[in-house]
C-alpha cells in the first residue's frame, strides 16, 4: 500500500505506447499513487529535473532514448528512486546489464498487472525503509 | 466371462484374411498420429493463452500480439504437415485454406479490416461480421437493437467499407495516407498537418459516388420505407470508427437532419459528415486523445428522422454524486438539439433507480421554444403552444420508462451511460445514441480507495482469478442451474458453483458474476470480456458466505468482494475515462482471437465437416483433430491387425463392452497382460473414470443383457456382420494416454463416442460426447436422444440435438470434477443402452430423467 500519510508516493510512467501510459496510470492511481505519465522520455526527464519522484516505470525500447538510459538518468538525479523497466523484447544481457546500473525490477509483457502491483509495492516499501 | 470369451473366439474365426500390415508401418502411424494431437495440443494452449490476456489482468503489447500470431500460425500450419504426413496426404487442400485465413488475420494486423463488408447494411440487419466496418456509434445502436430489444429508429450504415471506396474512387489514397502518416507520428509538424487536412476537407466537398453505391443506398432507403410503410425523411450522422469508444468525440463531427430520402440527397448529407473527419477540431482532438494512432475511417449513420414530441438526454448515473442511486433526465419539448446544445431552458428530473424506479424530484421550468422539423430540410425553431409552455414534457409513465431503459443500458455496458432519446409521435420512447458517461476524475478518488478494508465487511479477498475486469454491485443471486435463470434481477451479482457458457442469457443484466470454480479461460470466461462483465472465477468457498438478495460490492481488479455498496469503488468506476478493453491494442487481440477461436465445425453430424467449412484456424484444428482419430479408427477397425496385440490389448471387464485399448503411453500400466488388460491395469485418468461409470451396479442391465446376448446370436445369422453388438468386432476402440481418451462404442445400431483429455491443468481439459441412431423408429429414438440431452445438461454440458443425434461438451474444467462427468457418461451409456424400446411416449423422457438424477438405474426393469 502506497505511504498513508499525506505525501503520496510520486511515480512517473514512459512508454511511448500511450495505452500503456494510460493503463498503469489507473493501476497505480488506484494504488494511491501520484501519477505522472510521458509517451516520451526526453519530456520526462525534464519533468524529473524539475520534481521529485520516487517511482519510475520505464518502456525498453523507445525512439528517443531506450529504457537504459532513462534508468541511468533516474539514479544521477535520484540515487534512491527505484526503476523499473518493461519490455517486449527480453534478452538476458539486458537484464543484467540493468540490475548492474540499479534497476530495481526487471519486467517482460506480457505480465499480469498484479506482478507489477506486488513489484510497486516492494519498491515503495524499500524506499520506505531506506 | 466364459460364454463371452467363447464368442470372441467365434468372430475370430470367422473374419480371416486381411492382408497382414508390418509392425513398424503401424508404430510409424502411431509416432505421427501422437504428433498430431502433441502439436494440436500446442496450437489451442496458444490460443486459450492469447484469451486470457484480454481479462484485463496483463498488460502485453502489439509486440506481443504479432509474435503470437506468427507463433500460433507456424503451429498450426504443422498441424497441417503433420495430419498429411499422417493420412498420406488426403488432406492438401487443407493447406488452401490455411493461406485464406493466415492471410485473412494479417490484413487484421495491419488494420485493414475496415475495408471488408458490405458498403451498406440495413441497422437491424448488422451481425458481429459487420462491427469492424460500421463505426462506434452505430456499433452500440446495433448491440441495443440485437441484445436488449429496445426501440431504436430504423435506419441503415453507409460503412467504412464504403468510406474506402469513396477515397479510392476519388484519387485521394495517397492524400490520405499522408495525413494518417502525420497522425502516426506523435511529433509532426503541425503546419503540414493542417495543409493535407485543408485540401482534404476541401476534396471532400466535390467527391463523386463510386458506381453502385447510390443504387446501395436508393435499396436501403425503399426497404426501410417499406417497412415502416410510408415516405420518410433521415438524420445523417457521424459514426466514426473511434467514437463513443475510448473516446466520446461527442459534438465533435457534423450531422445533417431532415434530409430527404433521395440517394443523391443522402449522398450529399454523407458528404459533409465524412468532411468533418478532416476537420480542424476533430484533427486536433484525435492527435490529443489518440496520439500516436494513425489509420482513421468514418461510417455514416443514416436513421429515420424522428418528429420529436419531445426530446432530452438521460444520464443513468448522476455524474455529480456518482455512487447515489439517482439518474438524472434533461428534456425539452421538441428536438434534442435544443437539449444538447444547452441554449434553451430545460426540464429536469431525478429517478431513482433503488427498488425499482421511481421519480424523485421534476424541476419544470418555462419551455417557451422548441426546435421542429422544417417542411424544407433542417430543423426550425417554433413557438411551443401556450398551455404547454409549463407543463412538463415527459408524463409519468415515459419517465419510469425512461428509468428502465436506463438500467437496462447501464447493466449491459457495466458503466453509466449518457443516453440521447426522444419521444416519436406514437409516444413511445426511443433510444437515439447511447454512449459512456463521462466523470471526472480526481486523486481525491484515488486516495479514498486506500483503506476500504477498514471501512467495510470483506467477504472474499485474494481469491480467485479475474476472468474480466471491473466493478459490479447489486443484490446476490445464486445460480446452480438453468432454471435458476428466470428469477435474476436487473443488476445482480450472479454466484454460481461453477462457470456455465449459458450464463450468456443473463449477462446483460447482470453486473458481476462470481463462480466458485473455473477458469478465466472458459467460454464463459470468454464471453465475459466480449460483455466486459467483471467476473471473478475459482473464488473458494463463495457459496457458502453469500445468500441470495444480500447486496455485495466485487472488486474484480483487486479480487475482493465486499458486503454491502461501496460507495467509493462505484465512483471510481465512473470516473474511468477509459475503457481499456476499448483500446487499439484490446480491439485489435478481441478481433483476431474472434477470427482465431470462433468454431463453426462443432460436429461432423450434425455440422457439415468438411475442408471448405473451414474458416478459422480452430477449425482447422478439429478438423485434424477428427481426422487424425478416424485414421486410427480405421486403422483399428480391420481386427485382424489388432488382435494380433501389435497395437491393442482386449479389455476383459465384468459387463461385455467388447473393447479393444490402443495405448499411446501412459493408458495401461506395464505389468498387464500382453494380449489382454482388466480395469485395475488402466491408468489412463479419463478411461478409468468413464470406465467406472459404465461398471456401477446396476447401470449395465444383467437380464436386458441376456436379451442383447440372444440378439448378438440372431445377429451373426442375420445382420451384417458390422452390426454386432458389444463384442471385439473392431468397432468398440478406446485409443488412450495417461491424459486422453476417444472412445468409439457401437452397440447394435447406435454408437457413443466420447474423446476428452484430462489433466491438473483445467483449460487444457475437454469432454466431447456424441450418441446417435437406434434400432427403434425415428421417434422413440429421437426421445432416447432427447432424454439423453436432458440428463446431460443437468450436469452442465453444453448439448445440441438433432433428431437421433446429441452432442455435448465441455471444456475447461477442473481434473475431478472433468472426471465426475466421465463417471455421469459411463452410468449414461449403460443406462441407455436399450432405453429406446421403452421410449412410449414423450413422458417417458421425465420419467426416465428423474430415475436417472435419483440413481435409479434399475427402473427399465420394472
Amino acid at each position: 500500500m502506497a505511504d498513508e500519510s499525506d505525501a503520496l508516493q510520486r511515480a512517473v510512467i514512459i512508454d511511448d505506447e500511450p495505452i500503456v501510459g494510460r493503463r498503469l496510470k489507473q493501476v497505480l492511481g488506484k494504488m494511491g499513487f501520484h501519477v505522472e505519465v510521458f509517451t516520451d522520455p526526453l519530456s520526462a526527464l525534464e519533468f524529473m529535473k524539475e520534481n521529485p519522484f520516487d517511482i519510475v516505470i520505464t518502456d525498453f525500447k523507445m525512439e528517443e532514448m531506450d529504457g537504459m538510459e532513462v534508468l541511468r538518468r533516474a539514479k544521477q538525479m535520484n540515487p534512491d528512486s527505484k526503476v523499473i523497466i518493461i519490455t517486449g523484447y527480453a534478452k538476458p544481457e539486458t537484464a543484467k546489464e540493468a540490475f548492474k546500473n540499479g534497476v530495481f525490477d526487471f519486467m517482460v509483457k506480457p505480465f499480469r498487472l498484479s506482478e507489477l502491483k506486488e513489484s510497486v509495492l516492494r519498491a515503495a516499501k524499500n524506499g520506505a525503509s531506506g | 466371462m466364459d460364454f463371452f470369451q467363447g464368442l470372441v473366439d467365434r468372430i475370430k474365426k470367422t473374419f480371416t484374411g486381411a492382408p497382414p500390415v508390418t509392425a513398424s508401418a503401424i508404430r510409424q502411424k502411431f509416432e505421427r498420429f501422437k504428433k498430431v494431437l502433441h502439436c494440436n495440443q500446442s496450437a489451442l494452449e496458444i490460443i486459450a493463452d492469447m484469451g486470457e490476456k484480454l481479462s484485463g489482468d496483463y498488460l502485453f503489447d502489439r509486440h506481443y500480439i504479432e509474435t503470437t500470431l506468427d507463433e500460433l500460425s507456424e503451429t498450426v500450419l504443422k498441424c497441417v504437415h503433420n495430419l498429411n504426413a499422417l493420412c498420406d496426404n488426403r488432406y492438401t487442400e487443407l493447406y488452401e485454406v490455411y493461406d485464406n485465413i493466415h492471410d485473412r488475420l494479417f490484413q487484421i494486423l495491419k488494420g485493414r479490416q475496415d475495408r471488408q463488408g458490405p458498403p451498406v447494411i440495413l441497422l437491424n440487419e448488422i451481425t458481429k461480421a459487420e462491427y469492424p466496418v460500421i463505426g462506434g456509434k452505430a456499433l452500440h445502436l446495433a448491440k441495443i437493437i440485437n441484445d436488449l430489444e429496445l426501440s431504436v429508429p430504423d435506419g441503415f450504415v453507409v460503412t467504412t467499407r464504403a468510406y474506402h471506396d469513396v477515397i479510392a474512387y476519388n484519387r485521394l489514397v495517397s492524400k490520405v495516407d499522408r495525413l494518417e502518416g502525420f497522425l502516426a507520428c506523435p511529433h509532426a509538424d503541425a503546419v503540414e498537418i493542417e495543409k493535407v487536412r485543408r485540401e482534404l476537407q476541401q476534396a471532400i466537398s466535390s467527391i463523386k459516388p463510386p458506381p453502385q453505391l447510390l443504387e446501395d443506398i436508393g435499396e436501403a432507403v425503399n426497404r426501410i420505407e417499406d417497412q415502416v410503410g410510408k415516405r420518410t425523411r433521415f438524420a445523417v450522422r457521424s459514426s466514426a470508427q473511434e467514437e463513443d469508444m475510448d473516446f466520446s468525440f461527442a459534438g465533435q463531427f457534423d450531422s445533417v437532419l431532415n434530409v430527404e430520402p433521395g440517394p443523391e440527397d443522402i449522398f450529399s448529407a454523407y458528404k459533409t459528415v465524412i468532411a468533418s473527419l478532416f476537420s480542424k477540431h476533430v484533427i486536433e482532438y484525435r492527435r490529443t486523445v489518440l496520439e500516436g494512432e494513425g489509420q482513421m475511417s468514418i461510417a455514416a449513420l443514416c436513421q429515420i428522422m424522428v418528429d420529436a414530441r419531445s426530446s432530452g438526454v438521460l444520464y443513468t448515473t448522476d455524474p455529480l454524486d456518482p455512487a447515489s442511486d439517482d439518474m438524472v433526465v434533461v428534456a425539452n419539448w421538441g428536438q434534442g438539439e435544443a437539449v444538447v446544445d444547452g441554449k434553451m431552458p430545460t426540464d429536469s428530473f431525478r429517478i431513482s433507480k433503488k427498488d425499482g424506479v421511481k421519480v424523485i424530484e421534476e424541476k419544470i421550468v418555462r419551455k417557451r421554444e422548441g426546435l421542429y422539423l422544417s417542411s424544407k430540410g433542417g430543423l426550425e425553431k417554433r413557438p411551443i403552444p401556450e398551455d404547454l409552455q409549463d407543463k412538463p414534457c415527459l408524463s409519468g409513465e415515459q419517465l419510469l420508462e425512461l428509468g428502465r431503459m436506463g438500467i437496462k443500458l447501464e447493466n449491459y455496458f457495466k458503466h453509466p451511460q449518457d443516453v440521447e432519446w426522444a419521444v416519436g409521435v406514437r409516444n413511445r420512447v426511443l433510444v437515439l445514441q447511447s454512449r459512456a458517461l463521462l466523470v471526472t476524475e480526481t486523486q481525491v478518488i484515488e486516495r479514498s480507495l486506500l483503506n476500504l478494508d477498514d471501512k467495510y465487511e470483506v467477504i472474499s479477498s485474494g481469491e480467485g482469478r479475474t476472468a474480466q475486469q471491473g466493478i459490479g454491485y447489486g443484490p446476490v443471486k445464486i445460480v446452480r442451474n438453468i432454471q435458476d435463470f428466470r428469477d435474476v434481477p436487473e443488476g445482480a451479482v450472479l454466484v454460481s458453483p461453477r462457470d456455465m457458457s449459458l450464463f450468456v442469457q443473463i449477462m446483460k443484466k447482470v453486473s458481476a458474476i462470481v463462480t466458485e470454480v473455473g477458469t478465466p479461460v472458459s467460454h464463459m470466461s470468454t464471453i465475459c470480456r466480449e460483455l466486459c462483465v467483471p467476473c471473478l472465477v475459482n473464488v473458494k468457498g463463495i457459496l457458502s458466505k453469500v445468500h441470495d438478495g444480500m447486496e455485495v460490492t466485487v472488486d474484480a481488479e483487486e479480487r475482493k468482494i465486499y458486503k454491502g455498496k461501496v460507495r467509493e469503488l462505484l465512483v471510481y468506476r465512473s470516473c474511468q475515462q477509459m475503457n481499456v478493453f476499448e483500446s487499439g491494442d484490446f480491439r485489435l487481440l478481441r478481433r483476431l482471437l474472434r477470427e482465431v477461436s470462433r468454431l463453426n465445425l462443432v460436429d461432423p453430424l450434425i455440422e457439415d465437416f468438411s475442408i471448405d467449412k473451414c474458416e478459422t484456424y480452430h477449425d482447422i484444428l478439429r478438423f485434424i483433430h477428427e481426422k487424425a482419430v478416424k485414421e486410427l479408427i480405421d486403422l483399428g477397425k480391420d481386427q485382424n491387425r489388432l488382435l494380433k496385440g501389435l497395437i491393442t490389448k482386449r479389455l476383459d471387464l465384468p459387463i461385455p463392452a467388447g473393447i479393444l485399448c490402443v495405448d499411446l503411453g501412459g493408458g495401461i500400466s506395464m505389468d498387464a497382460p500382453e494380449d489382454h488388460c482388466e480395469f485395475k491395469h488402466i491408468e489412463s485418468i479419463p478411461f478409468k473414470a468413464l470406465l467406472h461409470g459404465m461398471m456401477t451396479p446396476g447401470v449395465w442391465h444383467t437380464d436386458i443383457m441376456e436379451v442383447g446376448f440372444r440378439d448378438v446370436v440372431t445377429s451373426m445369422i442375420n445382420a451384417p456382420t458390422d452390426a454386432l453388438d458389444g463384442q471385439y468386432s473392431g468397432h468398440n476402440i478406446a485409443i488412450i494416454t495417461k491424459e486422453y481418451v476417444n472412445l468409439s462404442l457401437r452397440f447394435g445400431y447406435h454408437f457413443n463416442i466420447v474423446d476428452a483429455y484430462c489433466s491438473d491443468v483445467p483449460r487444457d481439459n475437454h469432454v466431447y460426447f456424441r450418441f446417435l441412431g437406434g434400432a427403434t423408429d425415428i421417434i422413440k429414438r429421437s426421445r432416447r436422444a432427447r432424454l439423453i440431452g436432458e440428463i446431460l445438461r443437468t450436469y452442465d454440458l453444453n448439448v445440441k440435438m438433432k433428431g437421433d443425434v446429441v452432442t455435448a461438451r465441455i471444456t475447461n474444467i477442473h481434473r475431478k470434477d472433468l472426471e465426475w462427468v466421465l463417471e455421469i457418461l459411463g452410468r449414461l451409456i449403460g443406462f441407455t443402452r436399450q432405453l429406446d424400446v421403452h421410449m412410449e411416449s414423450d413422458d417417458a423422457i421425465q420419467h426416465y430423467l428423474y430415475a436417472f438424477l435419483r440413481g435409479d438405474y434399475e427402473v427399465a426393469r420394472r
